[in-house]
């Protein structure tokens, strides 16, 4: 009995020597299993603590429809605290259970139960022999990379199918792009840049299984070989922006034409006869009247050239005037703004009183206030230039403002004869001198001539009496020295004048002509026209 | 220029929608058959056995994502599970379960365990897409998946017995095949098993027959017609 309790204290001492540093062992745990190829199986595991005693690992496993606990088959194969499962060992779609049992003199532990499937466990290893050539096409060169499967992977017997990814990255970003290559085992990359450095790595997996670790990396160097090329563009770059560069320059300094050309300015609306700055700075009545005399008088070019033939109206029997010889006709530019002349023109032929100088004058004068009548209706700005078929003057227009007046205007005795001129005398005596009053004529001279036969009206109301007359004598006497016919119109604004010896208009009182005259006078720039002497036209 | 841009748009519609139609039509004209007989369109083999891998792949796939689905949110943890002794319905079918083993195994043999699983498989999937249907803790994404993998099944099936069709036809496989015309008869699915699984462990079973499937169509292939993909 004391040698029993002499034992036990023994032992007591010695566990109790022993016992800071031994225990039983830890639980391990059951980290992982991973199928390379599908075909066999590896499971690690990690063990806990030791417990201070040499303790061993077992590892046993139940499945499903086999009967029975086993014991792991291979422990050395896939390293320490692993247990490998080869090929007759490894039933795929089923169920395996695995449990770890570590334990040492002190006691066991067991970790938990770890339920696999292999089809689920699938991890392949790296492909192989990533290899990468640079292929250098005419055209453009490309990356060519091939690489070979795991080397214990089975792909043809279909028993897996392994699809394969590479990413690249160039040396200077450090970005990586992914690409799939399918079950193929290259691929190509296109579009590098010459003189890059490329860095290609594959990875694989299996059926639906996980991605294998990537390859290590592969790197190329692609040749720079077109540099020749680069230096030849650039050569033809610069050369061609030197031109490039002075055609800017010109185009800048030259802007002004250069928006001419590109731009015209475009005309503005213009009405012939009218100046808009007049319009718009002068009084109503001047714009009214340019705007009606517009209205009335369209175009004609080249009136100049038009022949004109002289009226000769006479009173009295005195015969035919002594100048008979100048019924010829006579080239002779009407001086009538361009605007002005057509219904002139046409009046004066459509109330084309024989103008035969040859024919009596009765038939004239009797036909004239035939003619009067007959034009009664209408306005009095056709009636005057047909009766002043000879006006000669520049400016001479006769505007009424009421130009639609279809009041009759009589005239009585209107026309005087002349012997010296070729200018129809008309009165105008109004009867109704109300209507006078109310009424009144307005005639324009001629400010200013603009442009091609633009006349600028000056709206001044030449002086009228109550009675309708125009104060003629007044100014003719004044003026008479001055009277003069124009010849002719020159292209810019010159007008060639006759002097004219128009005494003998003095002695008519009635060459009421005059005061066309008397605005003949106040010209272009109401100024008095020097008057080129030259023998009268009558 | 208006009217002649509306007649040229009219006549472009036109034409297009003439090409789609030829197109349709012409897809649709014959059906795919395995002999070239009755009108109907003949594939090669390499071709048919490519649609049905394809096929199965894709049903494949849909059943591993709905059964993570189902394991994410109806399965707290598998490793809690100790000897749960799942029993699909079909473990009764004799299937290879490794390479050996498949290989070894004769075509028409390995033709018919397709169809039997593939038969095996029609009516639970039904049923759960039904029990999915009307529960309306799952969304319609999830109740898609289940109708869309039930049709699968179907038309694997069909595409299967064509092959089938046409490896007799070429003489790979003897006459014995035809015998699965009515294989229900000689499968437990008309036992109900299956309607004693739940939800989650249908669709763990079905997603390994489904891999079960798609492999041995691809050995099957690479064996018969091993010209590309093999």
């Amino acid at each position: 009995m004391w040698r029993d309790l002499g034992l036990a204290v023994l032992v007591l001492l010695s566990a109790a020597v022993e016992s800071n540093s031994t225990s039983p062992p830890g639980k391990p745990v059951l980290l992982s299993c991973r199928s390379p190829e599908k075909e066999t199986f590896t499971c690690w595991w990690e063990p806990g603590s030791d417990g201070g005693l040499p303790t061993t690992y077992r590892l046993y496993y139940e499945r499903e429809r086999l009967e029975g606990v086993h014991e792991c088959p291979d422990y050395w194969s896939a390293g320490s605290n692993s247990c490998f499962f080869n090929k007759t060992h490894t039933l795929i779609w089923v169920d395996y259970y695995l449990t770890v049992v570590a334990s040492n003199a002190l006691g066991n532990a067991t970790s938990d139960i770890f339920k696999m499937d292999v089809m689920e466990i699938m991890k392949p290893n790296v492909p192989e022999n990533v290899t990468l050539l640079v292929v250098e096409t005419e055209d453009s060169p490309y990356l060519h990379i091939r690489w070979e499967h795991p080397r214990n992977t089975d792909t043809e017997s279909g028993w897996v199918t392994i699809k394969y990814e590479l990413r690249i990255k160039q040396e200077k970003n450090n970005k990586w792009k992914e690409y799939m290559s399918g079950t193929q085992s290259h691929f190509s990359l296109y579009s590098i840049a010459p003189g890059g450095v490329y860095t290609v790595q594959v990875r694989c997996k299996l059926d639906h299984g996980s991605w294998s670790e990537w390859t290590n990396s592969t790197n190329v160097k692609v040749p720079n070989y077109v540099q020749n090329e680069r230096s030849f563009w650039i050569l033809v770059a610069t050369l061609s922006a030197i031109p490039f560069m002075a055609a800017m320059c010109i185009l800048i300094v030259k802007r002004e034409n250069v928006k001419q050309c590109v731009l015209p300015p475009v005309p503005g609306p213009k009405i012939r006869g009218v100046d808009f700055h007049l319009l718009m700075s002068g009084q109503s009545e001047d714009s009214t009247n340019a705007l009606i005399i517009n209205q009335n008088f369209p175009l004609i070019v080249g009136w100049k050239d038009q022949m004109e033939e002289y009226l000769i109206v006479t009173e009295n029997d005195i015969g035919p005037p002594s100048d008979a010889s100048h019924c010829q006709k006579r080239k002779k530019s009407l001086i009538i703004p361009a605007g002005f002349c057509s219904d002139w023109e046409i009046q004066c032929k459509s109330t084309h009183i024989q103008n035969d100088c040859a024919g009596g004058t009765k038939n004239e004068t009797g036909n004239f206030p035939k003619n009067n009548k007959s034009l009664s209706g209408e306005s009095l700005s056709y009636m005057e230039p047909s009766k002043l078929q000879k006006q000669q003057c520049l400016g001479q227009n006769f505007v009424n403002t009421e130009a639609t007046d279809p009041s009759p205007l009589n005239y009585d005795n209107a026309v005087k004869p002349f012997t010296n001129s070729g200018y129809v005398d008309i009165r105008k005596h109004v009867e109704n001198t109300q209507e006078v009053n109310v009424k009144q004529v307005d005639y324009s001279r001629v400010e200013d001539v603009n442009g091609d036969n633009v006349f600028i009206l000056n709206n001044k109301n030449l002086a009228f009496n109550s009675s309708g007359y125009m104060d003629f004598q007044r100014q003719e006497e004044k003026l008479s020295e001055d009277y003069s016919r124009v010849k002719e119109v020159g292209s810019n604004n010159v007008v060639v004048l006759q002097i004219q010896d128009m005494s003998a208009d003095t002695k008519n009182p009635h060459a009421t002509g005059a005061h066309k005259m008397g605005v003949c006078t106040e010209l272009i720039n109401s100024e008095y026209i020097d008057t080129i002497p030259a023998p009268p036209l009558m | 220029s208006w009217s002649l841009f509306f007649l040229v748009s009219v006549v472009w519609v036109v034409l297009v929608c003439l090409l789609f139609c030829s197109r349709l039509l012409s897809v649709g004209a014959a059906p795919i058959c395995t002999n070239a007989q009755a009108g109907c369109h003949a594939l090669s083999l390499a071709n048919l056995f490519d649609r049905v891998i394809q096929h199965s792949a894709r049903m494949h796939g849909i059943s591993n994502d709905l059964h993570s689905e189902f394991e994410q949110y109806f399965l707290p943890s598998k490793n809690q599970i100790g000897r749960v002794s799942r029993n699909c319905h079909t473990s009764t079918i004799f299937t290879p379960n490794g390479k050996e083993n498949a290989q070894r195994m004769a075509r028409q043999e390995l033709t018919e365990v397709i169809l039997k699983l593939l038969v095996a498989w029609r009516d639970p999937l039904w049923h759960f897409h039904q029990s999915i249907a009307h529960h309306h803790d799952f969304n319609n994404f999830s109740a898609n998946k289940a109708l869309e993998m039930s049709d699968m099944v179907h038309e694997l099936r069909k595409g299967v017995e064509k092959v089938a069709e046409k490896m007799q036809m070429m003489g790979i496989i003897s006459n014995s095949v035809s015998s699965l015309a009515s294989p229900e008869a000689l499968l437990p699915s008309d036992s109900a098993e299956w309607r004693l699984m739940k939800d989650y462990d249908l669709l763990y079973c079905f997603r390994r027959d489904s891999n079960k499937v798609q492999n041995y169509l691809k050995i099957l292939k690479c064996r018969i017609v091993p010209e590309h993909g093999c």
